[in-house]
């Protein structure tokens, strides 16, 4: 069995460099489908953190009645944070209300009228974040039925379209990753194909002498992994060689997303590892097959 | 060379047949009877010449005995086995027994002589020690030992058929299939080639050779079997390539 594994994978070698225009082709046509694979695969993921960071904006907002008892607040506060569709909530005072006003007209260059007002006409407020946009109507009409809430504020139909849209980006981001996905799959195993092809020959002998299935398949199933492996490893080098530059290109536009550096890298690592080992295992056994069934 | 011995040593029984084809049709899916009725058997040590005409089913009948394909009807039985009955693991280990020549050698074009010899063991998964003298062996059989290290291209046409039937022979096969192996070569180096099959059968290896060389079948007065159209219309020992008379 060892000796069996030893000799495939030294005929995987020898296979590789005695046809090495072929083999460098075939890894070369890896190397480039698996940075087309991961390059779509970051964008995807800086694609999906903006969505989550649009998403994290939407949020239910409860104007309160004047002069509510403090028990009854914390009482609805601690309600609505054992909710399970609630991220959290933060109490807008009256006063609080007034200064985010105040900023905001400053904000836009406008006079501050609020001097002329006797009293302070905002209402204090509870601001809800949500895990997800789409559980906006719940928590909205558990607010609205809350005594001390004067108005919950309608962005309904605004919530709904975000997230049909969000939706939508989420579910066409899925499916072209899958389109390219199967490019790649095609291509890859063609391209391997085409290599095993080109040592019909060889294939064509070993059956002529009395080779076994698994003494024919298993150096071309090795071969293949070599050159997936290989294509692989030059990928992550051209990724991690263009990763300084592109996120220095890019900082000021990731700091803002909820974008996780270290795990993309290591689902980019799994996946170029994963997709190159794969494709080549898989392409070499389908180019194999082919002879093997008489 | 004593008769009575195969390279391998073991002993040869003329009587017992190591090849028998019974009542054996093949027809293909285009409705063509390629072979019709054909009835051969081939004892151990047999030297056979199949002759024909392009189409007459040599070819074909090639392929059934290393069960490329398999017979319509009847039975094709190699060395005691039944092809059509055979597991598919087990075709390899029938292939071993037969030892197969070409009219284009198929010779692995990166590979040194020596190593399309020893290829052959390799990819049985023959162990490296027993190899290298095996290799040894059919090299100087077929007066190769010199020209080992050298690729195909750098050898005539006479040296590749004869690195070839080496290959054949490492196995120590029960029986040499030689497709047209002169079919590429001049005259005098295909009465070279025949030598060396006539050698390789004193040693006791059957030799079944299909071939147009007329000038070879009428001199060397072996059986001949002559296919017409899928038929075997003559089988006679010491016949010419055309019916006597």
């Amino acid at each position: 069995m060892l000796s069996f594994f030893l000799f495939s994978i030294s005929r995987a070698w020898q296979g590789f460099w005695r046809n090495a225009a072929m083999s460098l082709a075939a890894t070369a046509t890896m190397t480039l489908m698996l940075l087309l694979l991961s390059s779509f695969w970051i964008v995807q993921a800086g694609f999906l953190a903006s969505l989550s960071y649009v998403e994290d904006k939407v949020g239910v907002v409860a104007d309160l009645d004047d002069n509510i008892r403090q028990s009854a607040l914390t009482d609805l506060q601690a309600r609505l944070a054992a909710m399970p569709e609630v991220r959290a909530v933060e109490y807008v005072s009256k006063e609080e209300a007034l200064r985010r006003y105040r900023e905001q007209r400053s904000a836009q260059g406008q006079d501050d009228l609020t001097p002329f007002l006797n009293d302070n006409p905002l209402p204090a407020s509870l601001e809800v974040k949500l895990r997800r946009p789409a559980d906006y109507r719940t928590v909205a009409e558990f607010l609205g039925a809350e005594p001390i809430v004067a108005k919950v504020q309608n962005i309904e139909d605004t919530t709904d379209r975000l997230v049909s849209l969000t939706n939508f980006l989420r579910t066409f981001g899925v499916l072209l990753l899958a389109v390219i996905g199967s490019i790649v799959l095609f291509i890859v195993i063609n391209t391997i194909r085409l290599a095993v092809l080109g040592r019909a020959e060889e294939i064509e002998v070993m059956r002529l002498v009395g080779a076994s299935d698994a003494f024919i398949r298993w150096p071309f199933v090795f071969e293949g992994a070599l050159v997936g492996l290989l294509g692989a490893a030059i990928s992550l080098g051209v990724l991690v060689g263009a990763a300084e530059p592109l996120s220095r290109f890019m900082v000021g536009f990731f700091s803002i997303l909820p974008i996780n550096v270290g795990s993309i890298s290591r689902d980019v690592t799994i996946l170029v590892l994963g997709s190159g080992l794969g494709l080549g295992v898989i392409g070499a056994w389908v180019s194999v097959r082919t002879y093997l069934i008489r | 060379m004593p008769r009575g011995n195969r390279a391998g040593g073991a002993m040869v029984d003329p009587r017992r047949p190591v090849l028998v084809l019974n009542d054996v049709t093949k027809t293909y899916p285009n409705g063509r009877d390629a072979l019709k009725d054909v009835d051969l058997v081939v004892p151990e040590g047999d030297f056979v010449f199949l002759v024909g005409a392009s189409g007459a089913g040599k070819s074909t009948l090639m392929k059934l005995l290393i069960r490329d394909e398999l017979a319509t009807q009847g039975t094709v039985t190699l060395d005691g086995d039944d092809l059509a009955r055979l597991p598919r693991r087990k075709v390899p280990h029938v292939r071993r027994k037969i030892g197969i020549v070409f009219q284009d050698f198929k010779l692995l074009p990166t590979k040194t002589v020596r190593e399309n010899i020893a290829f052959a063991l390799e990819v049985t998964g023959t162990s490296r020690r027993r190899i290298k003298p095996a290799v040894n062996r059919v090299l100087a059989l077929v007066g190769l030992t010199e020209q080992a290290e050298q690729y195909p291209k750098q050898l005539s046409g006479g040296e590749q058929q004869r690195t070839a039937i080496a290959r054949a022979l490492v196995h120590d096969p029960r029986i040499v299939i030689a497709d047209e192996p002169t079919g590429n070569l001049d005259p005098l180096i295909s009465w070279e080639i025949l030598q060396l099959l006539l050698r390789i059968n004193e040693l006791g290896v059957t030799v079944l050779m299909a071939t147009h060389d007329a000038d070879i079948v009428t001199a060397l007065r072996k059986r001949v079997v002559a296919l017409e159209e899928g038929r075997v219309i003559r089988d006679e020992v010491g016949g010419g390539y055309h019916r006597a008379g």
